[in-house]
C-alpha cells in the first residue's frame, strides 16, 4: 500500500466490476477528487478480483476497511463530500451483511428527520458543549477567524443583508439592517446584546441552541460585535434556565481562556468581553428597550422609540440585541456565504427556521425546517399526526402574541409574509397544536391571563385594556356573556392594538382577535346557549350519557373520583349529576363515544328529572 | 493557556476530528447521552451513571462516553446515540438505566443493534 | 408566581394611621402585642391598627413600665418599641426583655435609624424594623411575621430569625462584590434571595443602604420580577408549569388540585410550613407535558386525575 496519502481506495478491476461499470466510477471518482482538490490526499488503486462480483462494482477504502458495494457514477460526488471530506462513511452503499437484515429504520425515511435541515441546530446532539475542542473540530470559530482577519465591518454587514436573514426573536427584523444602522452612528464605546430571555410559553429552542451549542452564540456575537465596532457584551438568560447559564458561562471561560474572547482575539486587534446576565422573570423583557432596564438594574419597563437602541441603547450608548437563534445562523451563514443560506426558504423569508413543536402532537420536539415548508407537513409528517383519539382543532404560533390557525389554513407555508396574513406571527418558533379537547375561548382567555400578568403596567393601554380583556373572557367562559361582547371584544382589541407602547402591549390581543375570526361559534354558544361544547367551562357543561351508545362496560363508573355513575353491566349507565364534579374523566374514558357534552342548564333537567322519577319510585311502592 | 492563532484552530479541529470520525482515535465506539434540560428531566442522569458504571464494571477504554445537549425529540427522552466504528449511529428512545445496560452489553459490546429500543439509524442532513 | 400587584401601591403614611377604623372582629385572638412608646399617639395608632387584625394590644408608654407588665406574669408575643425614650432607651429596654423572655419577637420602630443602633439591635435578634412613619400594612406584616415565628420557635427553644447579624455579614460580602459593577442590583438580590431564601423588608433595606439605592427602588424591582419572593418557602415547594403544552394538557386542573388540597393560593405556604406552591411559565421539558416539580423532581406526564399522588413522596 502508499504511503503518503491519507486514504487508499481499492477499486476492483475484475472482470465482473468491470462490466458492471467499475471504470466507469474510477473515471468519475477522479473526476470528482480533482475537482475537490483531493488527488493529493486519496489514493485511487485498481484492484484484482474480490470475488464479489454479484455486488459489483466494489471498492475498498483504507484504512478503515469500509466496503462499499453496487457503485454508481451518480453515487460518487455525495460519496467523495461525505466520506472523504467530511469523514462521514456513507451508509446507504456500504455492504450489509444478509443474515442480519436489522428492521432498524434510517433517518432519510423517517419524516421526523428527512424533513429538517439543520443549520442553527447543525451541532445538536453531537458536540460535548462543555469542550470548546469539539466545537472547533466541526468549523467553529473559523467564521470569527474569517472576519476578524479578512472582513471590513461593511464586507460583513454587505454580506448578512444579502442573505435576508431576519431576526428569529419574533419582529422578524432583517439583521443585516440593524447592523448597518448602528454600524453608521459613531461611538467609542458600544454593545452587543444577545436575548436568551425565552419568555414565551411553550417555547425553548433557544434554551436548547445554549445548552446544546454555547459557543455558536459567542462566535455570532464576535461576527455581530465586529460589524457594529461593539467591545462588549452580554448575554441576557432567564435564570429559569440554569444549565444554559452553567454551560454559557463554561464557554466563555473557555473562549477567554483560548483567546477567543478578550484582547486581540486571533492576533487581529479587535477586542471584545462577553459577560453572562440572568433575568429575573419578566416577559416583558424579550421587548429590546425594556431588556436594556432590566440590565441596567431596573424594572424592565420599555421607553418610546426613537431613539432606538442602535442609537442609545445600553447606558445610553449604541446598542444592537439579537436573539440566540439569530446569532446560531450567523456562523455558517459567514462561512457559506449568503447565496448557500438563501438557498433554502423564500425570496422573502429566507433560511430555515427552528421550532418547539408541542401540544397534541405525538412527535414533540425542537425542530428546523426551512422556511416556506407548509404547517401541515409540520403537524403531520414531522409532528406525526395528533395524538391518539384527537382531532386537530388549531395550530397555535407565536406564543401570548401570536393567534391560532385553523384546519382550513395548513397548506398556509412558514413564512414571515404568509403567516402574518392568518392573524398569527412566526414569533419566536412556539408552535403548540391543540386537540378538540380544548375550547378556544379559554386558549385566549389563558394567554389574557399571561399578559394581563406580564404587562408591565407603565402604559394604560396594556396595564387596563388586557385586564378588561381578560375579564371579559372569564365573564364569557362563566356564562355571564351578553349579547354583543363579540363586537365589544373586537373593539377594544383594536385599541389596546393601537394605543400601547410596546409590541406586548400591541399583540396582547393577538389571541383573542384569532380565536373571534376562526372559532366565533364557539364564542356565540358560549354567550348564547351557555354552551362550552369541548365540556372545558365547568359551568356551560354537563356531561351525561347517552342511553342509545352506551355499552355498559363500566369504565367510566371506574375512574369517577366522585362515585357519581351508576349502571348494571351491560346496560346503559347514568350519572348522577348532583354528585358530578365535571372532570371529564369518565368523557376522557369512554370508547364508544357515549358520554356527551350538553349545555350547562341540562344539569338542572337531568336533576329534576332524576328527583321525579325517584318521587314516581317511592310513590309506585 | 497561549492565545490562539487560526493555524492552531486548525489543529485543534484535525485533533479533535477524532471524537467525531473514532478512527483516527482508536476507538471503536461513541455513545452520547442527551443532557438537555427536558432529557435531564426525563431521567438521563440515570442513564448515564448506569452506563458509566458498566463501563467501569467491565473496564472499558476503547469507547468515548459523552454527553451532548438535547437531541430534539422531547417526546421520546431520555435519549443517546451509540456509533459504532464503520457503522450509521443508532439513537436509541425512552431510555432507563437497565435498557441503556442491555444496549452496552447487546450493541456496544456485542454489536448488535437492541432494535426494540432503537428509533432510528443515520445521522441528520445538516446545512 | 407574581406575589405583588406591579403598579406600585400609594404609600400610606403615618397620618393614615389615625384614620383607620378600630372594630373588633369576634375571631379568636391571634396574638398578645405589647407597644412601647413615649408618644400615646403612636401607642394609639398601633392599636388602631392592630385590634382589628385580631390581635390583643397593650401599650406601655416607658421601658420600666412595659418591664413591670412582664414581672407581673404577662407574657407577649411580639413587643413592638420605640428606641428613643427618655427613661429608658429601647437598646436598653430590648436586652432587658431578653433577659426575661428570649424568644419574644421584637420589632423595633426609630424615627432615626443609624447604622449603630441597627447593628446594636441585631445581635437582639429583632424581627424587623420600621422607620417612622411607616404604613399599617408594614406594621401589620412586621407584627404578623413576630407572632408566627414565635409560634415556631415556641416548641423548640430559641427560634432562629431571618435575619441575624452572620446573614447580615454575608449580604455585606455579597453587596461589596457587586457595588462597583453598574446594573447590579438584580444579581444582588438573587444572591441574596438564594442565601436568605426570600427577600423580606428587612433585607431589601439592607440591600438598599448598601447599594446606596432609596429603598423604593429596590423594592421596586423586586416586586417587578417574578423570579423574587417576598414570601418564604416550604419544606417542600411545588412548582407547577403553566406553559402553553401543558396547559393544553390540562395542567390549570392539577394547579385547582393541588390550591384546593393543601388550601393555600400560588405564592403561599402551609401554617405548617411544609409545602409552598408556585406556578411557573414554562419549564422548558414540554415534551413531558403536563410537569409539576417539587424541590428538584421533575414529575412530567401527570394525569390530572391522580396528580396529587405525588405529594405521597413528601409525606
Amino acid at each position: 500500500m502508499e504511503t503518503g496519502y491519507r486514504v487508499n481506495l481499492m477499486i476492483c478491476g475484475g472482470t465482473g466490476c468491470i462490466a458492471s461499470g467499475s471504470l466507469k466510477v474510477k473515471h468519475a471518482l477522479q473526476e470528482e477528487l480533482a475537482k475537490r482538490g483531493l488527488e493529493k490526499e486519496v489514493n485511487l488503486v485498481l484492484t484484482g478480483c474480490n470475488g464479489f462480483c454479484a455486488q459489483g462494482p466494489i471498492m475498498t477504502v483504507y484504512p478503515e476497511g469500509i466496503f462499499y458495494e453496487k457503485l454508481k457514477p451518480e453515487d460518487i460526488p455525495v460519496l467523495v463530500e461525505e466520506h472523504f471530506l467530511k469523514g462521514r462513511p456513507v451508509e446507504r452503499l456500504m455492504y450489509k451483511e444478509p443474515e442480519k437484515k436489522s428492521t432498524l429504520p434510517v433517518m432519510k425515511d423517517i419524516p421526523f428527520f428527512n424533513l429538517q435541515v439543520l443549520r442553527a441546530l447543525r451541532n445538536k446532539g453531537l458536540v460535548d458543549p462543555e469542550k470548546i475542542e469539539e466545537y472547533i473540530a466541526r468549523d467553529g470559530y473559523q467564521a470569527a477567524a474569517k472576519v476578524l482577519l479578512e472582513m471590513t465591518p461593511e464586507q460583513i454587514i454587505k454580506e448578512v443583508k444579502e442573505s435576508g436573514l431576519r431576526g428569529r426573536g419574533g419582529a422578524g427584523f432583517p439583521t443585516g439592517l440593524k447592523w448597518e444602522l448602528c454600524n453608521r452612528v459613531p461611538g467609542e464605546l458600544k454593545y452587543i446584546l444577545c436575548n436568551g430571555d425565552e419568555g414565551d410559553p411553550g417555547a425553548f429552542m433557544d434554551r436548547s441552541v445554549m445548552e446544546a451549542d454555547p459557543h455558536v452564540v459567542l462566535e455570532g456575537m464576535i461576527i455581530g460585535a465586529k460589524a457594529i465596532g461593539a467591545s462588549k457584551g452580554y448575554i441576557y438568560v432567564r435564570a429559569e434556565y440554569p444549565l444554559a447559564v452553567q454551560r454559557l458561562q463554561l464557554a466563555i471561560d473557555q473562549a477567554r481562556a483560548y483567546g477567543l474572547l478578550g484582547e486581540n482575539i486571533l492576533g487581529s486587534g479587535f477586542n471584545l468581553d462577553i459577560e453572562i446576565y440572568q433575568g429575573a422573570g419578566a416577559f416583558v423583557c424579550g421587548e429590546e428597550t425594556a431588556l436594556m432596564r432590566s440590565l441596567e438594574g431596573k424594572r424592565g419597563m420599555p421607553i418610546p422609540r426613537p431613539p432606538f437602541p442602535a442609537v442609545q441603547g445600553l447606558w445610553k450608548k449604541p446598542t444592537v440585541l439579537n436573539n440566540v437563534e439569530t446569532y446560531a445562523n450567523i456562523p455558517p451563514l459567514i462561512l457559506h456565504g449568503a447565496q448557500w443560506f438563501r438557498s433554502l426558504g423564500t425570496e422573502k423569508s429566507t433560511g430555515t427556521k427552528v421550532f418547539a413543536l408541542t401540544g397534541a402532537v405525538n412527535n414533540i420536539g425542537l425542530i428546523e425546517v426551512p422556511m416556506g415548508i407548509p404547517l401541515r407537513k409540520v403537524i403531520y409528517d414531522i409532528g406525526g399526526g395528533i395524538r391518539k383519539g384527537k382531532k386537530f382543532k388549531a395550530v397555535q404560533l407565536g406564543g401570548p402574541s401570536g393567534g391560532c390557525i385553523p384546519e382550513n389554513l395548513l397548506d398556509t407555508p412558514v413564512t414571515y409574509e404568509d403567516i402574518v396574513q392568518t392573524g398569527a406571527i412566526v414569533g419566536s418558533g412556539g408552535m403548540v397544536v391543540i386537540d378538540d379537547s380544548n375550547c378556544m375561548v379559554s386558549v385566549a382567555k389563558f394567554f389574557l391571563e399571561f399578559t394581563t400578568d406580564e404587562s408591565c403596567g407603565k402604559c394604560p393601554p396594556c396595564r387596563i385594556g388586557t385586564k378588561v380583556l381578560h375579564d371579559k373572557l372569564v365573564d364569557i367562559t362563566e356564562g355571564r356573556g351578553q349579547p354583543g361582547d363579540i363586537e365589544l371584544l373586537q373593539d377594544l382589541c383594536g385599541d389596546v392594538i393601537n394605543c400601547s407602547l410596546c409590541g406586548l402591549g400591541q399583540t396582547a390581543p393577538n389571541p383573542i382577535l384569532s380565536t373571534i375570526r376562526y372559532f366565533r361559534d364557539e364564542y356565540e354558544s358560549h354567550i348564547h346557549d351557555k354552551w362550552c361544547k369541548a365540556g372545558v367551562c365547568r359551568t356551560l357543561t354537563t356531561f351525561y350519557v347517552d342511553p342509545e351508545t352506551c355499552k355498559g362496560c363500566g369504565a367510566c363508573a371506574r375512574v369517577c373520583p366522585q362515585k357519581a355513575i351508576s349502571g348494571e353491566r351491560k346496560k346503559p349507565h347514568e350519572i348522577n349529576q348532583e354528585l358530578c364534579v365535571k372532570c371529564r374523566s369518565c368523557y376522557e374514558t369512554c370508547k364508544f363515544g357515549a358520554l356527551k357534552i350538553g349545555p350547562g342548564r341540562l344539569r338542572g333537567e337531568l336533576i329534576a328529572r332524576a328527583r321525579e322519577k325517584e318521587l314516581k319510585g317511592v310513590e309506585q311502592a | 493557556m497561549p492565545k490562539l492563532t487560526v493555524d492552531d484552530l486548525k489543529k485543534i479541529k484535525e485533533e479533535y476530528k477524532s471524537t467525531f470520525t473514532l478512527r483516527e482515535g482508536g476507538y471503536r465506539a461513541k455513545i452520547t447521552v442527551h443532557m438537555g434540560t427536558c432529557g435531564i428531566a426525563a431521567g438521563a442522569r440515570e442513564v448515564m451513571n448506569a452506563l458509566m458504571d458498566e463501563m467501569a464494571k467491565e473496564n472499558i477504554k476503547d469507547v468515548i462516553v459523552t454527553n451532548s445537549g438535547c437531541a430534539g425529540f422531547c417526546s421520546r427522552e431520555p435519549m443517546a446515540t451509540v456509533e459504532m466504528l464503520n457503522h450509521a449511529p443508532v439513537k436509541y428512545q425512552l431510555l432507563n438505566p437497565e435498557k441503556i445496560r442491555r444496549i452496552f452489553k447487546e450493541h456496544v459490546q456485542g454489536g448488535k443493534v437492541v432494535d426494540e429500543f432503537a428509533l432510528v439509524a443515520g445521522s441528520e442532513t445538516s446545512y | 408566581m407574581r406575589t405583588e400587584p406591579k403598579g406600585a401601591s400609594a404609600p400610606v403614611f403615618e397620618k393614615d394611621l389615625l384614620n383607620f377604623p378600630v372594630a373588633k372582629e369576634e375571631s379568636k385572638v391571634k396574638g398578645r402585642i405589647l407597644v412601647v412608646d413615649d408618644e400615646p399617639i403612636v401607642l394609639k395608632s398601633c392599636e388602631r391598627v392592630l385590634a382589628p387584625e385580631g390581635f390583643e394590644v397593650e401599650t406601655s408608654e416607658s421601658g420600666p413600665d412595659a418591664l413591670r407588665k412582664l414581672d407581673n406574669g404577662k407574657s407577649f408575643d411580639v413587643i413592638v418599641t420605640d428606641i428613643k425614650m427618655p427613661e429608658m432607651d429601647g437598646i436598653e429596654f430590648m436586652a432587658e426583655v431578653r433577659k426575661k423572655d428570649p424568644d419574644v419577637g421584637i420589632v423595633l420602630i426609630t424615627g432615626y435609624p443609624s447604622q449603630e443602633s441597627i447593628k446594636e439591635a441585631l445581635t437582639l435578634r429583632i424581627v424587623d424594623y420600621l422607620p417612622k412613619p411607616f404604613s399599617p400594612a408594614l406594621l401589620k406584616e412586621a407584627v404578623n411575621k413576630g407572632v408566627e415565628l414565635r409560634r415556631k420557635a415556641a416548641p423548640t427553644g430559641p427560634g432562629v430569625l431571618d435575619y441575624n447579624e452572620a446573614i447580615a455579614a454575608k449580604l455585606d460580602e455579597i453587596i461589596a462584590r457587586y457595588k462597583e459593577k453598574p446594573g447590579s442590583l438584580i444579581p444582588v438580590l438573587q444572591e441574596s434571595q438564594e442565601l436568605v431564601g426570600y427577600l423580606p423588608p428587612v433585607v431589601q433595606r439592607h440591600i438598599a443602604r448598601g447599594l446606596n439605592l432609596p429603598v423604593s427602588e429596590v423594592h421596586g424591582v423586586v416586586s417587578f420580577y417574578s423570579f423574587f419572593t417576598m414570601k418564604p418557602k416550604g419544606k417542600h415547594n411545588i412548582r407547577v408549569c403553566l406553559g402553553t403544552a401543558c396547559y393544553v394538557k390540562r395542567s390549570e386542573e392539577i394547579l385547582a388540585k393541588l390550591k384546593d388540597r393543601l388550601n393555600i393560593d400560588i405564592g403561599e405556604v402551609t401554617p405548617d410550613k411544609k409545602y409552598s406552591l408556585e406556578s411557573v411559565r414554562c419549564l422548558g421539558a414540554c415534551g413531558l407535558a403536563p410537569v409539576v416539580v417539587v424541590d428538584k423532581d421533575t414529575h412530567g406526564s401527570l394525569n390530572p386525575v391522580t396528580a396529587l399522588d405525588i405529594l405521597k413522596e413528601y409525606e
